[in-house]
C-alpha cells in the first residue's frame, strides 16, 4: 500500500534499516521516534524527542505519535488473533491487468506494473516477468503452470511460440488453484503485447 | 487459521456493509482485520473514522506517515 502513496522502493528497502540510509534529516527523526516508541514500553530518549521537535510542530508531532500509536495497535491486535494476510480477489487482479495492458508504455513498463500488481494483490515474495528467457523449456506447458517448491511458472505463449515467463514466489506454503488459474489468466492477457514488436 | 472468524458482508448490518462495499470498490477486497473486528460493528465504524483521520491528509506528509507504518509494522514482525 505504502508505494500507491508515494514512497519509492528505494525508501521502502531503507526502512529496513533506516540508521544507514540517507534519509532526510526530519523522516530521520520521526522513524527515530518511532522506534523509541515501539521498542518497549515507548519510553523515548530526550534526546531522540529534542531532534523531533527541530522539524516538526506541535500539530504534527501529535499527527506522527498517532500515526505510530495506530499501528502498533493494529499490529498487535493481528499478531496476537493471528490475523491471515488479506488477498485480493483474482478477477479484480486481472482487470487491474486488462487496464495495466492499456495504460503501459512498452513491454518492459506493463510487465513491472504486472509485477506490482501481483506482488500486492496476493503477497507473493517475488513476481518476475521475463521477456527474454526463451530458453526455459515450456513446451510440455503449454498454458500449464508447474508449483514447484513454492514456485510457480507460466510460459507467456503467442502464436505457438514462448515469448516470455511469469515466475511467482510464495511467501507461505503452497498455491492453491486459484494461483495457479490467475497467472494463467495474466500469462494469456500478456501474450499480444508481449509479442508485439517494439516501437 | 485466525483465532477469530472473519465476517462477511452477508453476515454483518447495514451500516458495516457499506462500509465493506466501499473497501471492495475501492481496493477489490475487505481486509481480513476488519471483517474480524466487525463482530463489534460500532469499534469497527469509530476504528475506520479514526485510522482515515489519522492517516489522511493532515499536517504531515502522507508518504512520512507510510513509511512511519512500515517501520512499525516491520518492528513488530506483523506481516499483516
Amino acid at each position: 500500500m505504502a508505494k500507491q502513496f508515494g514512497v519509492s522502493d528505494t525508501a521502502l528497502d531503507g526502512l529496513k534499516d533506516p540508521a544507514r540510509h540517507p534519509f532526510p534529516a526530519d523522516q530521520k527523526a520521526a522513524l527515530r521516534f518511532a522506534d523509541a516508541m515501539t521498542d518497549g514500553p515507548g519510553a523515548v530518549p530526550e534526546e531522540t524527542f529534542r531532534e523531533l521537535r527541530r522539524h516538526f510542530s506541535e500539530p504534527q508531532i501529535v499527527e506522527i505519535a498517532t500515526v505510530i500509536g495506530v499501528f502498533n495497535y493494529f499490529n498487535r491486535f493481528n499478531n496476537a488473533l493471528h490475523t491471515e494476510i488479506t488477498l485480493t480477489d483474482p478477477d479484480v487482479l486481472v482487470q487491474r491487468v486488462r487496464e495495466a495492458v492499456q495504460a503501459a508504455a512498452g513491454a518492459e513498463d506493463l510487465c513491472e506494473r504486472v509485477a506490482d500488481i501481483l506482488r500486492q494483490g496476493r503477497r507473493y515474495a517475488r513476481v518476475a516477468i521475463d521477456r527474454r528467457r526463451k530458453d526455459i523449456d515450456t513446451t510440455a506447458h503449454t498454458g500449464a503452470t508447474r508449483p514447484v517448491d513454492g514456485l510457480l511458472r507460466a510460459p507467456i505463449r503467442a502464436g505457438g511460440a514462448t515469448v516470455g515467463i511469469i515466475e511467482v514466489e510464495s511467501s507461505s506454503a503452497a498455491f492453491d488453484d486459484e494461483d495457479r488459474s490467475l497467472i494463467e489468466r495474466v500469462a494469456a492477457l500478456m501474450a499480444g503485447p508481449l509479442s508485439a514488436p517494439p516501437a | 487459521m485466525g483465532r477469530i472468524s472473519r465476517l462477511g458482508p452477508d453476515r454483518v448490518g447495514d451500516e458495516v456493509k457499506a462500509l465493506f462495499e466501499l473497501f471492495l470498490k475501492e481496493r477489490g477486497n475487505i481486509p481480513n482485520m476488519f471483517r474480524t473486528v466487525a463482530h463489534r460493528p460500532e469499534i469497527l465504524t469509530t476504528m475506520l473514522a479514526h485510522f482515515r483521520a489519522v492517516m489522511g491528509p493532515g499536517s504531515v506528509p502522507v508518504p512520512l506517515k507510510e513509511m512511519l507504518g512500515v517501520r512499525v509494522s516491520r518492528l513488530n514482525t506483523c506481516d499483516y
